[in-house]
């Protein structure tokens, strides 16, 4: 149909057909690299969530055994409950448990360690509450120790071969039996939020790291806040274009780059070196995360102020404001959600930072939760790395739990980042 | 070889090479071109002028099915090329460009040598066999273009060292190398300067011995100077379209009228 | 105490602002014509008083530790001090600090027990020297700002100009935190390379900081030669960069090209999702899944697979930097004028073609950044190869074998307890300076081309 004339390119030609056909599967080949590359990465996200999920959802729940204690008045000394012998009475009541059990010492220890190690404290603080208890029977609900967990929990396999088994086949008798009996009972684990850290996983809790990183972000956000915005303000309202403006932000583009361990460095050397402040307090892990979180909070800051359109400022100075009343009158302001959306994200960011918080020694071990910003502490990231090597087998669990715990934070930080950027967010 | 069911509109006795029947253009919700009707001949000028934002850009990259690539784009009636309807299933978009070609407002030369910027068609089309034949093409698109004198000693420097003017005659080469039978030029003059402008106007005068030259203008002037029809186009529709003498000396419609001699725009 | 100060602060803060806001207003409605509004002398003797007051107290809580542990140590008795390492006088002085603290353990000597005394003696009287100062200075500043209220008083031009300066200050406080950064590395650098020679750690090939040799044979043996670390970054870096690179190259060009709006939509807030795990998480998913993976995979083939294999660390790593290459890369194709991508389809090039053979190309320089930028994370990133990657330094390329980090290092040799004057926590430094230098270079590097190339599309 086309008047083709010879020396003209033949598009209908076989040759030019195949040519096609080759670049269509070419095209398709890319685009299915590129899909196939997002689900790998799709994959990662989904194996790294399942399988955190898949173990550590067991350390939501906590294994405890329902017991009548009898709080023989012979191993309390009324004058002194804090004194008493709590670890005999418990002694005591299982081997009531399980009359039948030989009356050796190591068996009788066996039987004991289905208990937490806690457990004499729990007693102890019971009676030192209320001293009126002394020589009465009381029910007491207790968790048990780890390796019962466990077995409560499905797992330990009792199909592997006893020596290879944390617990020996009369071990899970005896454990059965308490089980049959009905008292055992698997509650949701509040101890996970509501206990300080222990080197016992059934105890261990994750208060202490919680407030240590709350202190800690409140320290790093009163000081890089105001800096932050006061910087940034200067800079992209005021700074004059020289070459110590320039300075100023190739500075801040560099700082936002540098490892978060040499931060760490910085902070060990500065703080704790030459000015003396004490190891492993939240307040030296606030002012260096501080420091890394300034750039991520200058920079956003700057953005937000750019996205306000000089027109406002052009009408605020035309009705013969200042330009310090002009910033702080009217861009600010209207910078605000960006400011604090960058804020928020810097925050998050600083809450999951771990190496430097390890350089500073907030990895100490620590059971009690700290009452000030002072007092030695972990934080959250660092409570997950002490738990993670940590080579009981219930901290497995209790890590993948701590870890969603810090997930939790984050996705809720983020979320309301989200929000404010979505509800303020404003079309010039 | 003419395809006599096709019916007759000829102006200038010359085929027509793009005809489009009822032709709607949907961005989102909004309507942008209103049932345009319009015969091109083959061979020819033709400009398409109007007002901004009148849809006579849009038009234009239907004719070549550019604005399959944004996604919001809905084109509804028939625009045909030798007969061919372009938006049937089994047109390929790929082979349909190959052989419309087009000119974008400002020059947009691959950030590669000025040789490989004019062999880009050509090589991915598979159109040459060997090094010495995508020689010849390349310097053929390239005189075709009034470029080559210019720029035969420094084929292998980048095509962005260019002028804007030089820059707008290699992006014609670029689409000239393929050997199109249609040249979309969408304001091609737009970001030159006056000299610049004219060097292009005479370039199009010699391509539409090849090919039929479809150009978007803002110019009237322009539109005068080198187009033989003229379409003006006022709010997506197609007011008046004829020789571009009458248009300019004897407007049938008002709106065209008030174009023309300024009273709007 | 220091909460008195501070309540003080805030008091005399409020104070002078009523107190001047109050007499500019009396002026004023005494006839006289201001050049400031009220609220301008209110604020500018809150600013007055703010400033200088809280930089005391600030100053003062610096320091005070410092100075009474130095007075308290200087104070201890000689006889008891003679012949002790700097590191057995920090053991003492942590044990006064701790019984100052109420906590005594077991029975201390009494000349512990007299410097305690002195140390919480010392903190009482520093506490009430602290809340002395704070009055007085405040109570000056609030006299000298009152003094100034005046009709023809500029309070608006000082008022700012207080808070220009704040603002300026503000911003130095990120140069002064990277001179932070150099001085304390460079610092420690310098005493490490009093005991160990320079080249002995750069060049040295052996690397066993923590065998406890005599202090004198440590620097003799070389066993800080820094190139077994630093080849073990490049190791893990590589393998990082060999997964991440591709996987976000891939995506960024489907995301770009191929995909729907309503799928960019879905998969770039996943990505950055990946982007926002910590990376303690990540590091504590490469050892409970990924290492194990690994292991059991290269069981299977016959391959040697150390437990700690650079595989693992390596591998997690890139899966961190897959967001990170993948956004630059969408954003560099992004920044390429969209008159290119229209100028290679109307020539009837496929979009395959398109961003392979002109997108891609132009796009080059930002994603070269970009890929750079992870490098340096890469080498940087501390928390997955602490708990993923091994802790001997091998002269190895293998990423089957066990490596170690520079990083590594510097956290196995600074956590627990550490006394700034041995080779063993220098060395930490020393390396630190290393890390800090190269990931320097790289950033400085890959912003200016990042720059440059945004400067040619603008």
């Amino acid at each position: 149909m086309t008047d083709a004339t010879s020396d003209k390119f033949d598009w209908a030609a076989p040759a030019f057909q195949a040519t096609l056909r080759k670049r269509k599967r070419s095209q398709l080949w890319l685009k299915s690299l590129g899909l196939g590359a997002i689900l790998i990465a799709f994959a990662m996200l989904f194996l790294l969530v399942g399988s955190l999920i898949s173990t550590g959802y067991h350390a939501f729940t906590q294994t405890h055994l329902r017991i009548d204690v009898v709080l023989d008045a012979d191993l309390i000394d009324a004058d002194a409950p804090e004194r008493g012998n709590y670890r005999q009475i418990l002694t005591n009541t299982m081997q009531a448990q399980f009359p039948d059990v030989a009356d050796d010492r190591a068996a009788l220890r066996r039987l004991t360690s289905i208990l937490s190690n806690g457990a004499q404290f729990t007693l102890r603080d019971m009676v030192v509450a209320d001293p009126g208890l002394i020589g009465q029977t009381v029910t007491v609900t207790v968790p048990v120790s780890d390796p019962y967990d466990q077995l409560a929990k499905g797992l330990i396999d009792s199909d592997t071969p006893e020596e290879n088994r944390r617990l020996k086949d009369d071990e899970i008798a005896n454990f059965n039996r308490l089980a049959e009996a009905g008292m055992v009972s698997k509650p949701l684990n509040w101890g996970l939020i509501t206990n300080a850290d222990s080197r016992f996983p059934e105890l261990a809790g994750l208060k202490g790291a919680i407030i240590g990183s709350a202190y800690a972000l409140l320290i790093c956000f009163l000081l890089s806040f105001p800096v932050g915005i006061g910087a940034a303000i200067y800079l992209e309202e005021f700074a004059p274009k020289n070459r110590v403006s320039d300075l100023i932000e190739i500075n801040i583009n560099n700082l936002a780059a540098v490892p978060s361990v040499v931060f760490g460095l910085l902070g060990l050397a500065v703080f704790i070196g030459w000015f003396g402040m004490p190891r492993s307090v939240p307040f030296v892990g606030g002012l260096t995360l501080a420091l890394m979180t300034l750039p991520t909070i200058i920079i956003a800051t700057r953005a937000a102020l750019k996205a306000v359109p000089p027109s406002i400022r052009e009408a605020a100075l035309g009705v013969g404001a200042s330009r310090q009343q002009v910033v702080f009158g009217h861009v600010l302001p209207l910078a605000m959600p960006g400011i604090l959306t960058g804020t928020i994200i810097g925050l998050a960011q600083a809450l999951g930072e771990t190496a430097p918080l390890l350089l500073i020694g907030m990895n100490a071990f620590i059971t009690s939760a700290p009452a000030t910003p002072f007092d030695s502490a972990t934080a959250l990231p660092t409570q997950i790395f002490i738990w993670a090597d940590s080579p009981e087998r219930g901290f497995v669990s209790r890590t993948s739990a701590a870890i969603l715990v810090l997930l939790t934070f984050l996705i809720a930080m983020n979320a309301i980042a989200i929000y404010l950027r979505q509800k303020f967010e404003r079309k010039w | 070889m003419y395809d006599l069911k096709k019916p007759e509109h000829d102006v200038d006795q010359a085929k027509t090479k793009i005809s489009a029947r009822g032709v709607q253009v949907f961005y989102g919700d909004t309507q942008a071109i209103k049932d345009v009707n319009v015969e091109i001949a083959d061979k020819t000028v033709t400009s398409f002028i109007g007002p901004s934002g009148c849809g006579k850009s849009t038009f234009l990259r239907c004719i070549n099915r550019m604005n399959d690539t944004i996604d919001i784009c809905r084109v509804e009636g028939e625009i045909t090329i030798d007969g061919h309807d372009i938006y049937a299933p089994d047109v390929d978009p790929v082979q349909l460009r190959a052989k419309v070609g087009m000119v974008f407002q400002k020059p947009n030369p691959f950030p590669k040598s000025i040789y490989d910027n004019v062999a880009y068609g050509p090589r991915i089309h598979g159109m040459t066999r060997n090094k010495a034949e995508l020689d010849e093409v390349v310097e053929t698109a390239l005189r075709g273009a009034g470029l080559w004198n210019e720029v035969k000693d420094r084929l292998d420097t980048p095509g962005t060292g260019l002028s804007g003017g030089q820059q707008q005659r290699l992006c014609i080469a670029r689409a000239v190398a393929t050997q199109p039978e249609v040249l979309l030029m969408d304001e091609p003059c737009s970001a030159l300067d006056p000299i610049a402008t004219a060097l292009i106007e005479d370039l199009i005068d010699d391509l539409k011995q090849q090919f039929s030259v479809v150009i978007v203008t803002h110019s009237m002037q322009q539109a005068a100077r080198i187009s033989q029809k003229t379409a003006f186009f006022h709010l997506g529709n197609l007011v008046e379209y004829g020789d571009t003498d009458t248009i300019f000396t004897n407007p049938r419609d008002e709106r065209t009228e008030n174009y023309i001699t300024g009273r709007t725009g | 105490m220091t909460l008195i100060a501070f309540l003080i602060l805030i008091s005399a803060v409020v104070i002078g602002y009523v107190l001047n806001l109050r007499s500019a207003r009396a002026l004023r409605h005494g006839g006289a014509k201001m050049h400031s509004l009220d609220g301008f002398h209110g604020g500018y003797a809150a600013l007055m008083v703010l400033i200088p007051t809280f930089m005391l107290i600030i100053t003062w809580l610096l320091f005070q530790g410092t100075v009474i542990e130095y007075l308290v140590k200087s104070g201890l008795p000689q006889d008891q001090l003679e012949g002790k390492g700097t590191g057995e006088i920090q053991l003492i002085m942590a044990e006064i600090r701790s019984i100052a603290g109420g906590r005594i353990f077991g029975t201390p000597e009494a000349w512990k027990l007299d410097a305690a005394e002195r140390m919480v003696a010392l903190r009482a009287t520093s506490g009430g020297l602290l809340v002395a100062a704070t009055a007085a200075l405040a109570a000056v500043m609030l006299y000298i700002a009152r003094r100034k209220v005046a009709a023809d008083f500029r309070a608006r031009q000082g008022a700012e100009g207080i808070i220009h300066g704040l603002m300026v200050a503000c911003a130095t406080v990120a140069i002064f935190v990277t001179i932070g950064i150099v001085a304390s590395l460079l610092f420690e650098t310098i005493r490490f390379f009093n005991m160990v020679p320079f080249w002995d750690f750069i060049l040295g090939t052996s690397w066993e900081p923590q065998i406890p040799l005599r202090e004198d044979q440590i620097a003799a043996e070389g066993a800080f030669g820094m190139l077994p670390v630093f080849l073990g970054t490049l190791v893990i870096a590589t393998v990082a960069m060999v997964v991440a690179t591709p996987i976000g190259l891939l995506s960024a060009i489907y995301l770009h090209e191929f995909a729907s709006h309503r799928v960019r939509a879905v998969v770039k807030p996943v990505l950055e999702i990946l982007a926002g795990v910590p990376t303690v998480v990540y590091g504590f998913f490469a050892i409970l899944v990924i290492a194990p993976a690994i292991r059991s995979f290269g069981a299977d083939l016959g391959l040697p697979i150390a437990p700690n294999t650079a595989l693992a660390a390596g591998s997690v790593m890139g899966i961190m930097l897959i967001p990170f290459i993948s956004s630059f890369a969408d954003d560099a194709l992004g920044a390429v004028p969209r008159s290119l991508r229209d100028g290679s389809l109307a020539v009837g090039a496929t979009p395959a073609e398109t961003v392979l053979k002109v997108l891609f190309p132009a796009a080059i320089p930002g994603i070269v950044g970009g890929i750079l930028l992870a490098v340096s994370r890469a080498i940087g990133e501390t928390m997955i190869v602490v708990m993923a990657a091994g802790l001997i330094a091998k002269m190895t390329i293998n990423p089957l074998d066990s490596v170690t980090t520079v990083t590594v290092q510097i956290v196995t040799l600074l956590i627990g307890d550490t006394a700034f004057d041995s080779p063993k926590t220098l060395a930490a430094f020393a390396l630190g300076m290393v890390l800090f230098l190269m990931t320097l270079v790289i950033n400085i590097a890959a912003l200016r081309i990042v720059r440059k190339y945004r400067e040619i599309y603008d």
